[in-house]
C-alpha cells in the first residue's frame, strides 16, 4: 500500500509540475477540464497496459497482438449488434472471441517458441496481429462505424467536464483488475504456478507444475482483458481496425511505467501519461506532437529504474 | 489488389448481355457493338489498404470503360484499363506509376484516388508529359500540379464551401476548422478556410489533430477554447465520427453550429452518427447528391448496375465515372491515328474546356496551367431522417485562394 | 580464399551491372526500395547477432536519415553525396544517444526503449512530415514541393539502382572490416560476457556505443537513399509497427549470416511486390505475411539464411564423401 501511495505521489507531482509549466496563467477551470479529459484517455492506456503485464508476468510473453485481438472482438460484437442480435449477447460473444483467439495462439503457436528469448516471442506475436488485422480488413469494408454502449448516455460532471458511465466503467474495471489479479498472482496456487512458469518454464515443468493448463488459463485471462479493452477502445476511441490494433504501442508505454511488473504502477502511470498528454494541448509548440508524451515518459522511466546498474552481464535479462 | 482489366471473351459476352438488359446505358459512341481492335492502354492508381479504401473511383471508371468497349470503343478499339493499388505507400505509388508509364506505356492516367500517389508522382507525370485525370484527390499537390486535374474538389474547396454556407445562410461569425495535423492536408485546407473568414471580416481558427492520438477530447476542448460559434469538421469519416461522439458526450450538439467537408457525405454516416445529429450537421457535397437525377446521374447508376453491381455508389464513384466519361469524349474527338501517341493525348486533354455534366455544379476544363481545380462549386446537405436532405443547391465558392483559378477561367473564356 | 573473394567480387559486379537492365520500371523501383531497407536490416542484424542487442527503431532511424538528407538538400546546394553522408552521420549520432540506455539494459527492456523511440519519432514525423522545400526549420510548405536532387552520375532509375547497390556493398564491407578487426573481437567478448570483456581490458562502453552508431549510420544511409529515389518521404513509411516488422523479418531472414540482411529486405519489399503482381488482395497479403512470419519463427531457429547454410553444408559434405 505504501508503495502505491509513493507512486501516486511521484506521478501526481510530475503532472502538477507540468500543469504549472504549460498552463501558467490559464484559468483553473480550463486546466481542470484538461486533467479530467486526460484521465479518461490515460485510463485506456492503463487498461491496455494491465492486460500486457498480466500475461507477461504469468507467461513471459509480451503480446503485441493483444490490440488486434481486442479489435477483432469489437468488430464481431459490432457486427452482431448490426445483425439485430441482442446487445448483451453480442458483447459476450465478442469477449468470447477474444478468449478464443488468445487460447488458440497459446495452444498452437507458443509451444514452438517456448525456447526463444522474450524479445523474439514479443516480436513474433506481431505476426499474429497481422493475420488478424488482414482477415478483419478483408472481411469488413472500410466504412465509418460507431460502437455504442448504453452507458454512453449516463454521465456525471467532474470539474466542468461530462464523464460518461462508460469512462467510469473503464476506470472501475482497471482498478478491479489490478486488485483481483494482484491477489490471484500473490495469494492463490494458480497464481504461484503462473509466476513460477514465467520465471523458468523448464524448471516449472520439472517440479510438476501443469504447464499447459496454467499457461492456457493465463492466456484466457489476458484474452478476456484484451477483448474488453478492444470494446472500450471501439467505443471511446473509434472503431477502426488499424487504429485499435496499433494502440498497443502507447499501451506498452503504460506497461513500462509499471516496469512490466507492478500492476498498480501501470494504472497510476498510465493515467498520468494521459493527463500529461492532455495538458500538452495547452502548450502551443507541443500540442501537435502531444501523443509523444507516453513514449517520452516511458523512456525516462526505463532510464530511471535502471540507473543503479552500471553494466549488465550476459544472461541477466 | 490489382485488377488488370483485359477484355476477355467472357466479360465481353457478359457486358453485351448486360447492356441488353439495361438498355439505358449510354457509353461512348453507343453503337451496341463490341470493340475488337488493338486496345488503347490507360492506367489508374487507387489506394486500398488498411487505413481506407479509395478504390470506388477506379471501379466506376472501369465500369464505364467496360460499357464503352461493349459499345464500339474508341473508333472500334477497346480501352484496356490497368489499375494499380498503392496501398497508401509512397514506394508502391512510385512503382505503380513506373509500371504504367514505362512498362505498359499507357497514354493517360484516369480515375486516380489516393492520399499519397499524387504527391509522389506529380513530378513524374510532368516529366513524362502525361495527364492524370484524377477523381479522388485529397492533398495539395494534386491541385497544384501542371499534369494532374481532378474531378473532385478535395478538402480545401469543400471546407471553404461549407464555411461559406455557414456564413451566408446560418450567420456564422467565427468558425473553427478541425483538421488533420498533416501539412498538405489539414494545414492547407484549414488555412484556406481561415483566409476566407478573414477576407469576409470574420474570424477563423484551426485545431489540428495528430491522427496518431487516441484522444479527441482535448481537441474538442481546444475548439471550445477558440470561442467560435461554429465547428467545421474536416476529418476522414472515422475520425470525424469519433470527434462528433465526443461532442455529443459533452452535450455540445445544440450549443454550436456544425458543418463538415465531404468525407461525411457517405451513405453509412447518418446511421453511424445517430439521431442526435438529425438536422444539425451540415455537410458539403463535392459533386451533386446521388439522388438528384439528370441524364449523367441516371447513366452513372445504369452503368454501375450493368458492369459493377456490387460497387459502392458514392461521391468518388461519381467522380471516377465522370473522369472516365470526359476522357472518352476527348478520345472520340481525336484523330484516330494519334490515339497511341501519349503527347497527342496529353494535348487533347489539356484542350478540354467547358464540358458540363449534371453530376457537377460547374463546367469541367483543363487548360495549360500550373494548377487545376475545375470543380469549385458544390451542394450543401444536412443529415435528416437517417439520410441527407439538400439545403442549398449548386453554389460557387468564393475565397482568395481561387483567384489564380478564376484567372485561368477568364483566359479560357469560361468566366 | 583469394579465389572465392575474387569470384564474389565478380558476382557482385555482375549483379550491379546486369540487374537493372533485365528489370522493368516497376521492378527497378521495388529493388531500389529493397536495397534501401537492406541497410536497416543489416544494422539490426549485426547488432542482434554480434551483441545480442535488439533495435526496434531501425525503420524510424531510416526516417531520421531521410529527414536530414531532405533538409540538407532543400537548405543547401551541396551534392547528393554530402547530404547523404550528413543524414547518415546525424542518424549515427542519435544511434549513439540510444546506446546510453543500452549500457545498462539488455534483452526485452532495451528493445522496448528503442520501441519507445520509434513510437515517438512516428508522432513527430506525422505532425511535421518531411521537408519539401518550404521555409523554416521543419522546411515543409503546404503548397509545393521542390525537387530532390539525385546523384549526378545516376539521374535515372536504372542507374540509381546500381548506385544504391554499390553503396550497399560499401556498407557490407564496412561491417566486414569491423568484424575482422578490433571492434569485432571486442563485440565477441562482450557477447560472451561483459565481465570477461571488462576484465580483459575491453572498453565495453565505447564498443557498445560504437555498434549503435554504426547501425544508425547504415539506417540513416538507407533513409537518405530512399528519399532520393522517391523525391519525398511520407510518415506512413516509418511507423513504429514497421520497425517491429523489420526486426521480425531480420529473425526470419537469419541474422547470423551476411546474406540474411538481403533475405530480410527481400521479404520486406520484394515479397509484397510479388503478391501484388500476382493479384493477391492487399489484406490477404497481410494475412499470408503474418502467417509466414509465425511459421518461420516457429520452425527455423537461424532463419532462412540458416536453412540455406545447412543445405549448403549438406551438399559440401556429400561432395567430400563422393570424393573419398
Amino acid at each position: 500500500m505504501r508503495a502505491v501511495l509513493i507512486s501516486i505521489g511521484i506521478w501526481g507531482a510530475l503532472c502538477l509540475a507540468l500543469a504549472l509549466l504549460v498552463a501558467w496563467g490559464k484559468p483553473a477551470p480550463v486546466i481542470g477540464m484538461f486533467v479530467v479529459s486526460g484521465m479518461a484517455v490515460g485510463s485506456l492506456y492503463a487498461l491496455g497496459g494491465i492486460g500486457l503485464v498480466v500475461l507477461y508476468r504469468a507467461t513471459g510473453v509480451l503480446n503485441l497482438a493483444s490490440g488486434a485481438v481486442g479489435m477483432a472482438s469489437a468488430m464481431v460484437a459490432w457486427q452482431l449488434v448490426q445483425w439485430g442480435i441482442f446487445a448483451l449477447v453480442s458483447w459476450i460473444l465478442g469477449l468470447a472471441l477474444g478468449v478464443l483467439l488468445a487460447v488458440a495462439y497459446c495452444r498452437v503457436i507458443t509451444p514452438y517458441m517456448a525456447w526463444r528469448e522474450p524479445v523474439v516471442k514479443a516480436v513474433a506475436s506481431l505476426g499474429f496481429a497481422l493475420v488478424i488485422l488482414g482477415t478483419v480488413s478483408f472481411l469488413w469494408p472500410d466504412d465509418p462505424r460507431r460502437f455504442e454502449l448504453p452507458t454512453d448516455k449516463a454521465f456525471v460532471t467532474i470539474l466542468g467536464l461530462r464523464v460518461t458511465a462508460t469512462r467510469l466503467m473503464v476506470v472501475a474495471v482497471s482498478i478491479l483488475a489490478v486488485i483481483v489479479i494482484s491477489v490471484v498472482l500473490v495469494r492463490t496456487r494458480i497464481g504461484l504456478h503462473m509466476r513460477a512458469l514465467a520465471n523458468d518454464r523448464r524448471i516449472a515443468s520439472l517440479i510438476g507444475i501443469p504447464v499447459v493448463r496454467v499457461e492456457t488459463m493465463a492466456w484466457a485471462m489476458a484474452g478476456l482483458l484484451s477483448a474488453f479493452t478492444g470494446l472500450m477502445f471501439a467505443n471511446l476511441v473509434r472503431l477502426e481496425p488499424v487504429v485499435i490494433t496499433f494502440l498497443i504501442i502507447p499501451c506498452i508505454a503504460a506497461a513500462i511505467a509499471g516496469r512490466l511488473q507492478s500492476l498498480p504502477d501501470v494504472l497510476i502511470g498510465g493515467i498520468a501519461m494521459g493527463v500529461i498528454e492532455s495538458l500538452l494541448t495547452l502548450s502551443d509548440p507541443l500540442k501537435s506532437i502531444r501523443p509523444v508524451a507516453p513514449f517520452v515518459i516511458a523512456s525516462v522511466v526505463l532510464l530511471v529504474t535502471n540507473r543503479g546498474r552500471r553494466l549488465t552481464f550476459a544472461g541477466e535479462d | 489488389m490489382k485488377r488488370t482489366t483485359l477484355l476477355s471473351a467472357g466479360t465481353l459476352l457478359a457486358s453485351m448481355m448486360a447492356s441488353g438488359a439495361f438498355a439505358d446505358t449510354i457509353c461512348g459512341a453507343n453503337t451496341g457493338e463490341a470493340a475488337t481492335g488493338a486496345p488503347i492502354k490507360v492506367g489508374g492508381i487507387h489506394g486500398n489498404a488498411a487505413p481506407g479504401d479509395f478504390s470506388s473511383s477506379t471501379t466506376a471508371a472501369n465500369a464505364y470503360f467496360d460499357c464503352v468497349n461493349a459499345n464500339g470503343g474508341i473508333n472500334g478499339r477497346p480501352i484496356q484499363y490497368l489499375v494499380e493499388n498503392d496501398q497508401w505507400n509512397p514506394e508502391l505509388a512510385a512503382q505503380a506509376a513506373a509500371k504504367l508509364l514505362k512498362d505498359e506505356n499507357v497514354v493517360a492516367i484516369v480515375g486516380n484516388g489516393s492520399f499519397v500517389e499524387m504527391a509522389v508522382n506529380a513530378p513524374t507525370y510532368k516529366e513524362q508529359n502525361i495527364m492524370a485525370m484524377a477523381s479522388a484527390c485529397a492533398v495539395s499537390e494534386c491541385f497544384e500540379s501542371s499534369n494532374i486535374v481532378s474531378t473532385n474538389q478535395g478538402p480545401l474547396s469543400s471546407t471553404v464551401g461549407a464555411a461559406q454556407y455557414m456564413v451566408e445562410e446560418l450567420a456564422a461569425q467565427s468558425i473553427v476548422c478541425i483538421g488533420l495535423a498533416i501539412p498538405n492536408v489539414g494545414n492547407w485546407s484549414c488555412g484556406a478556410m481561415e483566409e476566407y473568414m478573414t477576407s469576409k471580416g470574420l474570424t477563423g481558427a484551426s485545431v489540428l489533430l495528430n491522427p496518431a492520438s487516441p484522444d479527441v477530447n482535448s481537441s474538442l476542448l481546444e475548439a471550445v477554447a477558440s470561442g467560435s460559434d461554429t465547428i467545421l469538421v474536416n476529418l476522414p469519416a472515422g475520425l470525424a465520427i469519433a470527434f462528433m461522439k465526443a461532442a455529443e458526450e459533452q452535450g455540445m450538439v445544440d450549443s454550436y453550429k456544425w458543418a463538415s467537408s465531404t468525407p461525411l457525405y457517405d451513405q453509412s454516416v447518418p446511421s453511424a452518427v445517430g439521431s442526435a445529429w438529425d438536422g444539425k450537421m451540415y455537410i458539403n457535397a463535392e459533386l451533386t447528391p446521388w439522388d438528384k437525377g439528370g441524364p449523367d446521374a441516371t447513366n452513372w447508376l445504369a452503368v454501375l448496375d450493368a458492369h459493377a453491381p456490387d460497387a459502392p455508389r458514392d461521391t468518388f464513384s461519381q467522380s471516377g465515372f465522370l473522369s472516365a466519361k470526359f476522357f472518352v469524349d476527348t478520345l472520340l474527338k481525336m484523330d484516330p491515328a494519334q490515339l497511341d501517341d501519349r503527347a497527342a493525348v496529353t494535348t487533347a486533354i489539356k484542350a478540354i474546356s467547358g464540358y458540363t455534366s449534371d453530376l457537377m455544379c460547374g463546367p469541367y476544363y483543363v487548360g495549360e496551367a500550373d494548377r487545376h481545380m475545375p470543380n469549385h462549386a458544390g451542394t450543401m446537405v444536412v443529415v435528416k431522417n437517417g439520410g441527407f436532405e439538400t439545403v442549398r443547391d449548386c453554389y460557387e465558392y468564393d475565397s482568395p485562394y481561387f483567384a489564380p483559378i478564376f484567372e485561368n477561367e477568364k483566359a479560357l473564356g469560361l468566366r | 580464399m583469394k579465389v572465392t573473394g575474387l569470384l564474389a567480387a565478380f558476382a557482385v559486379i555482375a549483379v550491379i551491372g546486369l540487374l537493372p537492365t533485365i528489370l522493368g520500371g516497376q521492378w527497378i523501383g521495388i529493388f531500389i526500395s529493397t536495397t534501401c531497407f537492406a541497410f536497416a536490416a543489416m544494422g539490426a542484424g549485426f547488432m542482434y547477432s554480434r551483441l545480442g542487442m535488439v533495435s526496434l527503431a531501425q525503420v524510424a532511424l531510416m526516417g531520421l536519415g531521410g529527414w536530414v538528407t531532405l533538409r540538407l538538400n532543400h537548405a543547401t546546394d551541396l551534392p547528393f553525396e554530402v547530404n547523404l553522408l550528413g543524414g547518415a552521420v546525424a542518424t549515427a549520432v542519435l544511434g549513439m544517444l540510444l546506446a546510453l540506455p543500452a549500457l545498462r539494459m539488455r534483452g526485452l527492456y532495451l528493445a522496448l526503449v528503442t520501441l519507445m523511440v520509434a513510437g515517438g519519432l512516428e508522432v513527430v514525423f506525422t505532425a511535421f512530415q518531411f521537408p519539401n522545400g518550404g521555409a523554416g526549420f521543419w522546411g515543409v510548405g503546404t503548397s509545393f514541393s521542390a525537387p530532390m536532387r539525385r546523384p549526378t552520375i545516376a539521374p535515372d532509375d536504372a542507374n540509381y539502382l546500381r548506385y544504391c547497390l554499390a553503396v550497399l556493398v560499401l556498407g557490407f564491407l564496412l561491417i566486414e572490416a569491423h568484424r575482422r578487426s578490433a571492434p569485432g573481437r571486442a563485440w565477441a567478448l562482450i557477447r560472451r560476457s561483459e565481465a570477461a570483456a571488462l576484465a580483459s581490458g575491453v572498453n565495453v562502453t565505447f564498443y557498445k556505443t560504437w555498434a549503435f552508431g554504426l547501425s544508425g549510420l547504415l539506417a540513416g544511409a538507407g533513409g537518405g537513399l530512399l528519399a532520393a529515389s522517391l523525391g519525398l518521404l511520407d510518415a506512413a513509411t516509418f511507423r513504429a509497427s514497421e520497425s517491429v516488422l523489420l526486426f521480425a523479418l531480420v529473425i526470419v531472414g537469419g541474422a547470423r549470416f551476411w546474406y540474411g540482411a538481403i533475405l530480410t529486405a527481400f521479404l520486406y519489399r520484394v515479397a509484397p511486390g510479388l503478391l501484388n503482381t500476382w493479384g493477391v488482395d492487399a489484406d490477404l497479403a497481410l494475412v499470408f505475411f503474418g502467417a509466414a512470419l509465425l511459421h518461420a519463427v516457429m520452425t527455423a531457429p537461424d532463419g532462412i539464411a540458416g536453412q540455406i547454410n545447412d543445405l549448403l553444408g549438406k551438399v559440401r559434405k556429400e561432395q567430400t564423401r563422393d570424393r573419398a
